[in-house]
């Protein structure tokens, strides 16, 4: 069976055919972006209480600190806690992981839509770089001056970690959570905003910082900031490349590898 | 046949546009002819205005489709993009971010720039989308029997 591309003057926003109907409704878009937060917080005070058990770190805020270091690698056990509930939505739902990444797709036409999604990231990218430089300056953000890895977590981050974080992270929000939001709701716009402020709301947490005696809500508040051009673009792209996911995975892929490459050839911070 | 996302999308970015055209009246820097007697990239930029004009009553007459809008909004893109961004713009951020008082005033404007540069890039793609999939419409479509032809 092959499917009929939609009438060219049909909206792009009109929920499609291959995003299955969810039985489990907004309270399954809900346990998995919760799922996601509890894994983050879990993680890394996880990470932080073996690092004060083993004795390699003070008590106080410094654990925490001092657990940031890993938090790319702890991004691999967020995203396969992430796939595993995008499993269990599935199988009460009756869809498949393939039908959330939308329709079919050529493989020129997600490396032709990936080179488009990363061009119009570009003034995401400039906004970005523009408030680094006006929150920190020259220095490196905390979230790559904190990254400090053993050799074999270093080529793990590299090569496992942002592919993980595609099939699971983008397909999270915009092929899970955001159909479920536009049933909900009725309105595509209201519904892709709320995924916006959500999904750049949960950078906040990767990595909690402390910072004199609290957390760190100022280093908070610029992961938000810096994360939500890039998350505000890739969510209206999903709607103008048809609800193709595989590009803007493609270019993400690109995008964070490069990032977690040169972080581990100390090329950044 | 015409697509109203089309329409509304090609709205929105001449609504940006002119947006970003008042930022340069505001701040008064990096403005030319025909507020000054320079001929320059503010000057070239206001060619967006007769040719979405144009551009509107080709496409509402048939004469142009979604390929002639990707043209434009991708054109534009890449101009604003190399006006501003990049190692050789010529209107770097700090041109904008500098020169309001308030600062926030100064932030809200490049926030508006960075937000126009999107939706040309973004609108760019659907267009692409939209041409790839009539060519692809008019390709299925059966061949249209000929005058002379016999049942």
């Amino acid at each position: 069976m092959t499917a009929t591309p939609p009438p060219a003057g049909r909206p792009a926003v009109r929920p499609q055919p291959s995003v299955p109907a969810a039985a489990t409704g907004v309270g399954g878009a809900v346990v998995l972006v919760g799922t996601r937060v509890a894994l983050w917080l879990g993680v890394q005070l996880g990470v932080a209480g073996l690092l004060v058990l083993a004795g390699t770190t003070a008590t106080g805020g410094q654990p925490l600190n001092d657990a940031a270091a890993w938090w790319m690698v702890d991004g691999a056990l967020v995203d396969l806690g992430t796939l595993a509930v995008i499993g269990w939505l599935l199988r009460r739902d009756g869809g498949s992981y393939r039908r959330l990444l939308g329709p079919p797709t050529a493989a020129w036409q997600v490396a032709l839509g990936a080179v488009g999604v990363l061009a119009a990231s570009v003034p995401a990218m400039a906004f970005s770089a523009e408030l680094t430089s006006a929150v920190y300056g020259d220095a490196t953000p905390p979230m790559f001056a904190v990254v400090d890895l053993p050799p074999l977590a270093s080529v793990f981050s590299v090569l496992v970690v942002p592919l993980l974080a595609e099939l699971a992270e983008p397909v999270a929000y915009l092929g899970v959570v955001l159909p479920r939001l536009e049933q909900r709701l009725g309105r595509p716009w209201v519904a892709a905003t709320i995924v916006v402020v959500v999904w750049a709301a949960e950078h906040a947490l990767y990595p909690v910082m402390v910072s004199g005696g609290g957390l760190d809500l100022g280093f908070a508040a610029y992961r938000v900031g810096s994360v939500l051009p890039f998350l505000a673009t890739w969510t209206a792209l999903y709607y103008a490349l048809g609800r193709r996911l595989l590009p803007i995975m493609a270019a993400r892929w690109a995008v964070n590898g490069g990032t977690a490459l040169a972080l581990a050839l100390g090329q950044v911070g | 046949m015409h697509s109203r996302t089309l329409y509304r999308l090609t709205y929105l970015a001449a609504a940006m546009s002119l947006g970003h055209h008042l930022d340069h009246l505001i701040r008064h820097n990096a403005v030319g002819w025909p507020l000054t007697g320079q001929v320059n990239a503010f000057t070239i930029s206001l060619v967006v205005y007769p040719a979405i004009a144009t551009g509107l009553l080709l496409y509402r007459a048939g004469r142009v489709g979604p390929g002639f809008w990707a043209l434009v909004s991708g054109g534009g893109a890449v101009f604003v993009s190399a006006v501003h961004f990049g190692p050789a713009a010529v209107e770097p951020p700090d041109m904008i971010l500098g020169h309001y008082d308030p600062p926030i005033l100064g932030w809200l404007a490049f926030t508006w720039l960075v937000t126009f540069v999107a939706v040309l890039a973004i609108t760019c793609l659907y267009e692409t989308r939209l041409w790839s999939q009539q060519r692809q419409a008019r390709r299925a479509a059966p061949p249209a029997t000929g005058v002379g032809s016999k049942r």
